[in-house]
């Protein structure tokens, strides 16, 4: 069921074709969530238009306090997509890099829900089908909301670039350097720059609120 | 007016002496007169007034009311107040707790959740929108706050599900034990956590899955698009991320005011070892914010190596690493974090706590208490193992325990020689800010309705801004307008930290309710409604015996002066204090002795649904 290989390469070249738009990917830098579910709200607003989260196209979980974490769980738009390899009605298909769901086809069976990897295929009792995240059409809205910038819509190749950023910086981190101050020898830490560039910033604290 | 959205119009009231529940129908009336959360609380806790009533009996009742816009897309909106007659202080008293429980609530189709009676064994309350269970559970007795909150979790089998929980001081009917929700967020003040301990409840599970009802969707989103571009361009908004209020350390030991050593002092010489930098540097793991907001003030904090190695918490605020830091002497903020895990886990709110420890260490250093007094604690100035076995002894009761589990009052029955340094009002204990050096703070705690509570009006700012300028009528005029601006957020079920931290306009949140409810309601008759609700809680308050000389700030305002620092020598007047008492009962309408007119009385006897 699903898309056969020789749809998916077309799918490929179609994409690399001149002037089409860049592709993006929804990704995520769980680190950065910190829970408090706009993106679920502004979901569930533009995709339904209503103020309820649990009808959103996305979730955040939350695991604590062993181990801390709280990350939202979203569709990854997969190439070779489970939910539609299951799906008995081919209700679900790849178009434009988008999986949509069908839903004159659909015949709400759930098997796109139990199938896919990462329980991104979502249900709630007020609707006739599964539903499940279309990137609004390009400019998904969890992305714009997100205060945090944990939820990100980049080009296919910076996927995991957030990631690799902070290993970075994680690496730099741990750095010393040896220097000689009058006469002295001295070892300077990066994590005390950076703790001394904050304390340059305390007249960030004289203003007049504190409760 | 129609109300066309932002309410259910239903009370869930659930009797655990009869296990019965039914639904209480709203009127409009009531609905536009009362608007929610804090408001509809003190009207059912009204209504329920009776001679003699015991706190801890079976006819207290608690009110749980997240407000008309909680849960709904705009900042900040996920605040739910608990609301009964506190234990300690025997008068009005609420608390409210951020994170998602009071969503939940709203989503299972309720405005407000209200629990009278006891259970016969211990339980917890398992809501599923319309089905509602008593589930008896023994095992959860003596059990920690989150460890509650994750063994309910397990037994319903949703991991998901929204949990409200008390420790083993509430349990133990501990006058400061609080709520805990969503893993550390807490109802912390006035012993909330005891009402729900008296009843035997241990637990309140929640789940609902409806639509909440927005009357204009479009209008909504156009509002808060707006607000949350406009809070994320504030220079602090970044910043507010990172640290959260622990940036309040700084600011108040820089202006002298930082309460240290049970509040004798305002400056703290170490106060970079328990300041909001400190934690970034070296234990904070990762941010944590309660529904819809954007500032992310929580922050989760691991200790990496030492004695308290493996604690891991969300916290503290300021409030916290002053009381467990400052105020007692300590200068590890490591202890800090484990105290303040210590106090979710036992169910104790840390303000109580923190203070009430400072006034033992005080009290030993001064000669008023002996070792033997207390257990044979030999306490000094940053005594971490001291203050670890007296929060321990609180929350189990246990030997000098047994005392300060009552709260302040009892603590002064006990050792009358401890009165001149205990900050305290009405029995609730002083927060963590310094009323000497602004008058208009001192009678901030003196008018709040539920005692000494920094959160009913904030005035420190802005009285070291402008004072010196001031008379007393400008500083009792602060006082109301922040009595009068802070219930309105309590009410809506939003958080007013947007508001007071990120000069996020009060004037946005008529337009949320017009948005939601389609309703049109003035700035000014919001303010109008929270005057009412003082009124009311102050009339609760006259007929618990509140009387014009419980309306004074600790004794320490009056004595004894600030020692050093910026605001070295200073302390408040008793005859400026005398005429700002006097102004502020007249701008209120009360008369001499702080007693509201009898007519203000009949206002409220309106039912629920007419």
């Amino acid at each position: 069921m699903g898309m056969s290989k020789t749809e998916k390469k077309s799918t490929e070249e179609v994409r690399r074709k001149k002037g089409r738009p860049v592709h993006k990917r929804l990704t995520v830098v769980p680190e950065r969530c910190s829970g408090c579910r706009l993106c679920e709200v502004a979901c569930s607003l533009v995709r339904f238009g209503v103020n309820n989260p649990k009808k959103s196209c996305l979730r955040v979980m939350v695991a604590y306090p062993h181990p801390v974490i709280r990350m939202p769980i979203i569709c990854h738009q997969c190439r070779d997509p489970k939910c539609a390899e299951n799906c008995p009605t081919d209700a679900i298909e790849v178009h434009d890099g988008v999986v949509a769901l069908d839903g004159e086809k659909c015949i709400s069976c759930n098997q796109c829900v139990i199938s896919c990897p990462f329980g991104a295929v979502f249900t709630h009792e007020d609707m006739d089908t599964p539903f499940k995240c279309d990137l609004c059409g390009g400019d998904p809205e969890c992305v714009k909301i997100c205060p945090k910038r944990a939820l990100l819509y980049v080009p296919e190749h910076m996927v995991g670039e957030e990631h690799r950023v902070t290993s970075l910086l994680k690496y730099a981190h741990m750095r010393e350097i040896e220097y000689v101050e009058k006469g002295e020898r001295k070892i300077l830490k990066y994590a005390d720059i950076e703790r001394l560039k904050d304390e340059d910033k305390r007249g960030i604290l004289q203003k007049d609120t504190g409760d | 007016m129609k109300i066309k959205g932002g309410y259910f119009k239903k009370i869930l009231e659930i009797d655990l002496s009869s296990r019965k529940s039914r639904v209480l129908d709203l009127s409009d009336r009531f609905v536009l007169k009362y608007i929610g959360g804090r408001g509809f609380g003190a009207k059912l806790v009204w209504d329920n007034m009776r001679p003699g009533l015991d706190p801890l009996g079976p006819d207290n009742i608690i009110v749980i009311a997240p407000g008309p816009l909680t849960g709904v897309f705009l900042p900040s909106s996920g605040k739910t107040s608990f609301v009964s007659i506190s234990p300690a202080t025997g008068i009005y008293a609420d608390s409210n707790v951020g994170g998602m429980f009071g969503v939940e609530l709203r989503q299972a189709g309720y405005d407000a959740l209200v629990i009278k009676g006891r259970a016969d064994k211990l339980c917890y309350i398992w809501i599923d929108e319309g089905q509602v269970e008593i589930v008896e559970n023994e095992d959860l007795k003596g059990r920690g706050s989150l460890e509650t909150e994750g063994m309910v979790r397990h037994e319903i089998g949703d991991e998901m599900v929204k949990v409200a929980t008390i420790g083993p001081a509430g349990e133990n009917l501990v006058g400061f034990a609080c709520v805990t929700a969503d893993w550390g967020r807490n109802a912390g003040r006035t012993g909330m956590g005891a009402i729900m301990g008296s009843k035997n409840l241990k637990a309140i599970a929640i789940r609902g899955s409806q639509d909440l009802p927005v009357h204009d969707i479009k209008l909504l989103r156009e509002l808060s698009n707006d607000s949350f571009a406009h809070l994320k361009k504030n220079p602090y908004f970044e910043f507010w991320q990172r640290q959260g209020l622990m940036s309040v350390v700084d600011y108040l030991n820089h202006a002298g005011l930082l309460p240290t050593h049970n509040f004798s002092g305002g400056v703290f010489d170490r106060a970079e070892s328990i300041n909001g930098f400190e934690m970034e540097e070296r234990y904070k793991i990762g941010d944590t914010a309660c529904f819809g907001c954007p500032m992310a003030c929580g922050n989760i904090n691991l200790v990496k190596e030492g004695e308290y190695a493996g604690t891991v918490v969300e916290g503290p605020e300021y409030e916290t690493a002053c009381m467990f830091g400052s105020n007692i002497g300590v200068d590890n903020f490591a202890f800090i974090l484990k105290a303040n895990a210590l106090c979710d886990e036992l169910g104790i709110d840390t303000i109580s706590a923190g203070n009430l420890i400072g006034v033992l260490m005080e009290g030993c250093k001064r000669g008023d208490l002996k070792p033997d007094d207390i257990d044979g604690l030999a306490l000094d100035w940053g005594d971490e193992e001291g203050a670890v076995a007296l929060i321990k002894k609180m929350a189990r009761r246990e030997g000098v325990g047994d005392v300060l589990a009552d709260g302040a009052k009892r603590v002064i029955e006990k050792w009358p020689a401890l009165k001149p340094i205990i900050s305290e009002v009405k029995g609730l204990e002083q927060s963590a800010y310094d009323g000497r050096a602004t008058i208009s703070m001192a009678l901030a705690y003196a008018t709040s309705d539920i005692g000494a509570h920094h959160a009913r009006a904030w005035t420190v700012g802005k009285e070291l801004e402008m004072g010196a300028e001031w008379g007393i009528e400008e500083k009792v005029d602060l006082v109301i307008y922040h009595q009068e601006t802070r219930p309105v957020f309590d009410m809506l079920g939003v958080c007013r930290l947007p508001w007071i931290e990120l000069g996020f306009s009060e004037l946005h949140y008529p337009e949320f309710y017009r948005a939601v409810t389609g309703v049109s309601m003035s700035i000014e008759e919001m303010f109008s409604r929270s005057d009412d609700l003082y009124n009311l809680t102050r009339l609760i308050n006259i007929d618990r015996g509140v009387t014009r000389k419980d309306d004074y700030p600790p004794d320490r305002c009056f004595d004894l002066p600030i020692p050093s620092g910026p605001q070295a020598g200073k302390v408040v007047n008793r005859d400026e204090y005398e005429r700002m008492l006097k102004l502020y009962y007249e701008k209120r309408g009360w008369d001499e002795n702080g007693v509201p007119k009898e007519s203000v009385r009949e206002q409220f006897s309106d039912k629920l649904n007419e």
